[in-house]
């Protein structure tokens, strides 16, 4: 039989990594934190997995929701600075943030 | 005791929207009042914990021993510093003009908030709860005016913040899959098993607090965040928020849960000593006076990273001790930086000059910051680093404790350019007309450089209560 958990910390791994590729290689900033936020439901997933591993699912569920909360709270502030930058420059490309070159 | 240093200034920070609506001006004086309260707090922790046999003071635990607060030394100094900082922001923010200024105070009272629930958190999830409400109330301080550079160093600072967070969480999730549980003790219980599980949480944990403290790899973020920030903002981000975000936390969690080990005490050390020496030498070429000392940040969170590296009891007395002074004289340094930007409007420091004739008050209180800073003798950041020097040599460490001499002279060198460049000399044209700032700039930096100076003189008195207040650390 194939041990469920061991298919659940590979999808933490595939999505983790789809996150951060995703965070690397975009040029828009919505798409920078939408690989953020799928980097972010892998973590929820490791956690949900974690605590089934050593029977205290409950608890993880306790961690997981929170997550989600703050999270949530992360991406509203995000998507406030990207309006505001949106408002000021009138794009969204992260290349023509240069204004504090040292 | 414990939970009046969330929930007074959570409530001070619930307050503020109903001051908006009656009473502008008040939300100040309510956010000093917080601010006076958590310092004789703390003040009263330190003095109990010196006094007490168990060496910690304070424990709360709420929720069926399910989530507990404690204060022991460590986070007695920590939550002093915050208070001290905060106290120091807030006069100084009253004094230049802020939109929408009671948001600003509540924003300030949750970001403190957060500190000080991570300066007394005992498990690593309420860690991570605490290190995000910090986060994202110093991203939209950061933005606060909304112009195009605060947009700019917010969002790289969210970026990078967004990733720490991750890895953080991964690590929590892959302890919490060894050991079965969150809290310190629990997870130092079941860490006794050296599963690859456990390196590589450690590894994930590290990483993540690295990127937060802005060590040398990963900086990237540190100086633009600091120079986008509204100059009351960057006071509390460089004094505290990097501070206990990042380096407190991550001493606590070695302390607590991982302890020291030989691989651990290699990493810190090399990248504290890359911090340190690059740092400084990228602050010798910056034209922008924030700028150069967002770099001065970097370089000394080198050093109390790697005093706290070695593991030894002067090792760690060392790093409290600098990450008090550095508190200190960083703020002070931010604030007078303030203080000329609102007096002159100018932020580059070949747009200065001569600034000592013309603001006597932050001309000389700018030398007291940068002799602290730079390690002159009588001044507390010749203690601390001395101590940091011996440490390192004492633990075998002796070409990192020449690095850290050399890179004092080097810090030397930009802190007198800057100054020279700022404060001496003749008058430039166009600021014959700037005047001393008023009493409410200029005070919180007299205060910083008096505590600068005090902490110097009375060094003793300080190296024997840090001594009995880090005791149960240091077996």
């Amino acid at each position: 039989m194939v041990n469920i958990f061991v298919a659940d910390w590979i999808a933490v791994i595939i999505l983790f990594c789809i996150g951060l590729y995703t965070m690397i290689v975009a040029k828009n900033m919505l798409r920078i934190l939408i690989g953020f936020e799928i980097m972010t439901k892998g973590v929820t997933l490791a956690i949900i997995t974690a605590g089934s591993v050593n029977g205290k699912i409950v608890f993880s569920q306790a961690l997981a929701i929170t997550v989600i909360v703050i999270e949530v709270v992360f991406i509203a502030i995000a998507l406030a600075i990207v309006m505001i930058t949106q408002k000021n420059k009138r794009s969204l490309d992260v290349r023509k943030l240069t204004n504090l070159k040292g | 005791m414990v939970l009046a240093f969330i929930f007074v200034p959570l409530v001070g920070a619930a307050m503020m929207p109903i001051m908006r609506k009656f009473w502008v001006k008040g939300s100040t004086l309510v956010t000093i009042a917080v601010t006076l309260f958590m310092l004789t707090g703390s003040f009263a922790n330190i003095l109990r914990e010196i006094n007490s046999e168990t060496g910690i003071s304070f424990q709360k635990t709420l929720l069926g021993e399910k989530f507990a607060l404690s204060i022991d030394g460590l986070s007695a100094v920590v939550l002093m510093t915050i208070a001290l900082v905060t106290l120091a922001t807030i006069i100084f923010s009253a004094g230049v003009p802020i939109g929408r200024r009671s948001g600003f105070n509540a924003l300030v009272l949750l970001a403190v908030t957060g500190m000080n629930g991570l300066a007394m958190a005992t498990d690593i999830f309420s860690m991570y709860v605490f290190v995000e409400i910090v986060s994202i109330s110093s991203f939209i301080l950061i933005v606060y005016n909304m112009d195009e550079i605060g947009t700019e160093g917010s969002f790289k600072y969210m970026i990078l913040s967004a990733v720490a967070t991750v890895f953080l969480l991964i690590g929590i999730a892959a302890l919490f899959a060894v050991t079965g549980d969150v809290s310190f003790q629990g997870v130092a219980a079941g860490l006794s098993s050296s599963a690859p599980l456990v390196r590589f949480g450690l590894g994930f944990i590290v990483f993540a607090l690295a990127l937060k403290s802005g060590l040398m790899p990963f900086h990237g973020w540190l100086p633009d965040a600091y120079t986008a920030a509204p100059v009351s903002v960057s006071v509390l981000l460089a004094g505290v928020i990097t501070k206990v975000a990042g380096v407190y936390t991550l001493m606590r969690i070695i302390v607590a849960v991982f302890g020291f080990s030989e691989s651990f005490s290699n990493l810190i050390m090399i990248l504290g000593a890359l911090s340190m020496t690059l740092a400084a030498f990228m602050a010798l070429g910056q034209g922008d006076f924030k700028r150069m000392l967002a770099f001065s940040s970097i370089s000394q969170i080198g050093y109390i990273l790697m005093s706290f590296a070695t593991g030894t009891t002067l090792g760690l007395i060392g790093a409290v001790f600098h990450f008090f002074n550095h508190a200190v004289f960083k703020s002070l340094l931010f604030l007078n930086a303030g203080a000329t930007e609102t007096a002159t409007g100018a932020r580059r420091l070949e747009d200065l000059g001569g600034l000592a004739a013309k603001m006597p008050v932050t001309g000389i209180t700018s030398i007291i910051g940068m002799l602290s800073a730079a390690g002159i003798p009588p001044l507390a950041g010749f203690w601390s680093k001395i101590l940091i020097i011996i440490a390192l040599w004492g633990s075998g460490h002796r070409f990192y404790a020449g690095l850290a001499v050399f890179t004092s002279l080097v810090t030397l060198a930009y802190l007198l350019h800057a100054q020279r460049r700022a404060f001496f000399g003749k008058v430039r044209e166009g600021l014959e007309n700037v005047a001393e700032v008023s009493p409410l700039l200029y005070g919180p930096a007299v205060l910083m450089a008096v505590l600068a100076v005090a902490a110097g003189i009375f060094y003793p008195v300080i190296i024997r209560t840090l001594n009995l207040l880090l005791r149960i650390h240091l077996n």
